[in-house]
């Protein structure tokens, strides 16, 4: 026993001696820590942004977002594709293909390397094909221009060439395939695409090692190596980023970020996000199929309070469906406030002075609900609304929302790509009831055409005026209670330069462009 | 001879005992109401993708045909494949398994090494100033909470002192050893690096503590009260008499007659720690299987939930069967 106690003094003594000697990562390597493990590398099945993450900088596409002054934007530019063009009825397009770019293993990218990629991932027919499901049909015209067919005209297509899900594979990936899986088990741990990285190590639980091509045609990353470190307490994000072994911190508390604020060498960087949370109210349910109890419950919201104590100031109240900082947004369109006066008004006229019982139900996704949940219970009393709060596993509450079995119910909701449709299309047509987007349930003759009117048209001024009609109606039937947009926190250390944030590629990195001083 | 016929015999309980827990775990699991297929395809996803996914990882069957091909599956000693992360169970396992047995095992080794010395030492000055430090600092250990400790660890020793290194199994200078047996203490030395072996010691002196210190606590407590019980038989009185130095009395005679219910409580305590890890490995960012099965359970992921459990099981009923041999060599009167 006596041994045992001396070995483990002496591992411990020379532990203390050996551990100060591996310091921080150097200046050619970048360390992002953050919340959440890899599920799958392949851009054909994932649907998480944490995935893309590693994805997408491994990984080329026919187009990519602008960065304009040094800022993301939602609009995007050539990337492999060198031109385009679009025939008048908006449903042939042809794309020509940069020259020059090729695989790791030689392997040119060309039309045939992006037609392949399209046709796997919808074949695979997993999330990413939602994105690109309007493609018809391909046809190579040669190497390197390829014309796409959609099955209509779709407005946001070319917005859906950025995404994740339309990075472009080495169709060489095929020898990996086993039993017709579309070398769906191999791309799942690997990544083989021609962008400025290449991951070349992932410990599951621990950390995943880009490797920057020193050859990229796109420009060499000014770091050699990123890595992303998978640690999933926020407080042990922060600790690691003042101590100087991570660079850029994810997912930080937001009562943690005064003090993170308070250390020099981090700056805490604030952002605009098109991250929403909103209430989903069940407009087929009664009491609540009535508009008027629906307006009434969002005058009944105290939105300033919920910014201020949930989010600390970090959010801003929602002016309709459509975000800040997203076409078709509409600056000046009717906006609920907290008035609970008026709300016990349309409540009597809706025939309830004598007040209403409603349930809410929420899942501890977001840390923010909790509070959310119990401030809508407050704000509901004072206009005689009692309202009953249900938390649940959110495997359950998702498969209630789908059912519509639910009176109330907290969510968030942010766009895989820049365009109003995210929100416009997918909250209000009649036909994506439940899960897949509309979760009110809310039906709306003029509105469906609308929304759907504009999904088909090429010309963004007639959609955005399409879009914007829409909104007028939508506000004054309430189908949901738009709370607000959030802002995305992201501290980083100080000598970290070049960090790009996109609304679009949130919990992304630009790898490429960032640098070390 | 018999002891070996009683192993076989308790080896072959083993299977009913598993098979059990694996209906259990089934039923358990698919009474929650909720869709796995609707998690993983993502928040937005259409119907026609959610249909696809439930299709191509069988989910679209009845549920006694599913349970029947995970059975199958697992005489193969095929787990079947992660909902969530589309690859093996038995990889996400291989992966994950032996960070938490690293991890289970380097808190035994802290429970004992430290908990047995302090136990005897507070029982041989018992109601002394020692004696009454050390209840102090087992009942310390009983009733904080991991969480907080586990912070506040880290803020001392990682964050303000910076005497050890944050969260991880090792420093990102290190890439990780080769996996022979997937304990990087081990691995590491099995790689000949000894600088790697210490940076994998450094790291896992905090989170170990941490999740030692309620059985470490504990340990300390029963060898106490066991010691005493044993210090007072008259044996030990004889021993005395006889002139037999005191050293001896305590070590050889007491202690290994008091040594039974701490193999009791240690045995009880591994399964605990292997399956009660998930906080710990929380806040250390240790990759162990503790988050993996939550995150499991949070999607609804079948197959991840049924591997993870079958092996809890199943290091459950090996360390019990352990015990019960271990107290045979300890007492020679029990007999099997």
């Amino acid at each position: 026993m006596k041994k045992l106690i001396w070995g483990l003094q002496v591992v411990f003594c020379l532990s203390l001696v050996w551990a100060p000697l591996v310091g921080a990562a150097g200046q050619d390597t970048l360390v992002v820590g953050v919340s959440s493990d890899i599920h799958t590398l392949d851009s054909g099945v994932s649907s998480d942004n944490y995935d893309w993450r590693q994805i997408y900088p491994c990984y080329d596409r026919l187009v990519k977002y602008k960065v304009i002054g040094g800022k993301g934007s939602t609009e995007v530019e050539p990337q492999t594709a060198e031109s385009w063009k679009v025939s008048a009825d908006g449903t042939v397009w042809t794309f020509k293909i940069r020259k020059g770019i090729v695989f790791d293993d030689g392997t040119p990218l060309d039309a045939a390397a992006a037609k392949f990629s399209f046709e796997r991932t919808l074949k695979i027919g997993k999330g990413p094909a939602d994105n690109i499901g309007a493609i018809k049909s391909m046809r190579i015209i040669d190497p390197y221009t390829l014309e796409i067919t959609l099955k209509n005209a779709y407005g946001p297509f070319l917005q859906t060439l950025a995404t994740n899900g339309a990075s472009i594979i080495n169709p060489n990936v095929m020898r990996h395939e086993k039993e017709g899986d579309l070398a769906q088990a191999w791309l799942a741990e690997h990544t083989d695409g021609s962008g400025p990285f290449k991951l070349v190590e992932w410990t599951r639980g621990q950390r995943a090692v880009l490797e920057a091509k020193p050859n990229y045609w796109g420009g060499v990353p000014k770091v050699k190596k990123a890595i992303v470190r998978f640690m999933s307490e926020s407080a042990d994000r922060r600790m690691a980023l003042e101590r100087g072994d991570i660079d850029i911190a994810e997912n930080i508390l937001i009562d943690q970020i005064p003090a993170l604020e308070k250390n020099p060498d981090v700056v805490v960087n604030r952002y605009p996000s098109q991250l929403v949370e909103y209430v989903y109210i069940n407009n087929q349910k009664s009491p609540l199929d009535n508009p008027k109890v629906r307006q009434a419950l969002c005058y009944a919201v105290d939105y300033k309070g919920i910014i201020d104590y949930v989010l600390q100031g970090n959010g801003v109240q929602m002016r309709g469906p459509v975000p800040q900082g997203m076409w078709g947004h509409k600056g000046d369109l009717f906006q609920y406030t907290h008035d609970p006066a008026k709300a016990k008004e349309l409540l009597k006229q809706a025939g309830f002075d004598s007040g209403l019982n409603l349930t809410l139900i929420y899942s501890e996704r977001r840390s923010s609900w909790e509070q959310i949940a119990t401030i809508l219970q407050s704000n509901f009393a004072e206009i005689g609304v009692t309202l009953k709060l249900e938390l649940m596993a959110n495997p359950t509450l998702r498969d209630r929302v789908d059912k519509g079995d639910f009176e109330l119910c907290l969510g968030a909701w942010s766009p895989d790509f820049a365009d109003p449709f995210m929100f416009m299309n997918f909250w209000f047509d009649s036909n994506l009831w439940g899960l897949p987007g509309n979760r009110s349930f809310y039906k709306n003759n003029k509105v469906d055409a609308l929304v759907r009117k504009a999904a088909s048209v090429a010309d963004q001024g007639q959609r955005t005026k399409l879009y914007q009609e829409a909104q007028e109606i939508i506000m004054a039937d309430a189908p949901y209670i738009f709370l607000y947009q959030v802002q995305t926190i992201v501290p980083i250390r100080k000598n970290v330069k070049g960090y790009v944030y996109n609304p679009m590629l949130e919990s992304m990195y630009n790898f490429e462009s960032i640098s070390k001083d | 001879m018999r002891i070996l016929q009683y192993i076989l015999r308790r080896l072959l309980y083993m299977v009913p005992v598993l098979v059990g827990v694996t209906i259990l775990v089934f039923i358990i699991s698919h009474a929650i109401p909720g869709d796995p297929a609707k998690m993983i395809a993502g928040p937005k996803a259409s119907r026609q993708a959610v249909e696809n996914i439930r299709k191509s990882h069988g989910l679209d069957q009845p549920l006694p045909v599913q349970y029947l091909r995970f059975l199958s599956g697992l005489m193969k000693g095929d787990l079947g494949t992660s909902i969530r992360n589309h690859r093996p169970v038995t990889h996400d396992l291989r992966d994950f398994f032996p960070a938490t047995l690293e991890l289970t095992l380097a808190s035994i080794v802290i429970c004992l090494g430290a908990g047995i010395p302090l136990g005897i030492f507070s029982a041989i000055s018992r109601n002394r100033l020692a004696d009454h430090i050390t209840r102090v600092f087992s009942v310390f250990g009983v009733s904080m909470p991991v969480f907080w400790l586990g912070l506040m660890l880290l803020l001392l020793f990682y964050r303000n002192l910076g005497w050890l290194p944050g969260s991880g199994r090792l420093d990102i200078g290190f890439s990780p050893p080769m996996q022979a047996t997937g304990l990087y203490l081990i691995d590491s030395l099995l790689e000949g690096r000894v600088d790697k072996f210490f940076n994998v010691a450094s790291h896992i002196l905090l989170p170990a503590f941490c999740l030692s210190y309620v059985y470490l606590a504990i340990v300390t407590r029963i060898v106490r009260s066991s010691m005493i019980e044993v210090m007072g038989q008259d044996y030990i009185t004889t021993a005395r008499a006889n002139g037999v130095a005191e050293s001896v009395i305590v070590l050889k005679h007491a202690f290994k007659n008091s040594l039974i219910p701490t193999v009791t409580i240690t045995g009880l305590s591994f399964g605990e720690l292997m399956g009660g890890a998930i906080l710990t490995e929380t806040i250390f960012g240790w990759p162990g299987m503790g988050k993996y099965v939550v995150d499991s359970v949070n999607y609804l992921d079948f197959p991840a939930i049924m591997g993870f459990t079958l092996i809890v099981a199943l290091v459950y009923v090996s360390i019990n069967l352990c015990v019960d041999v271990l107290y045979a060599f300890l007492n020679p009167r029990i007999q099997y």
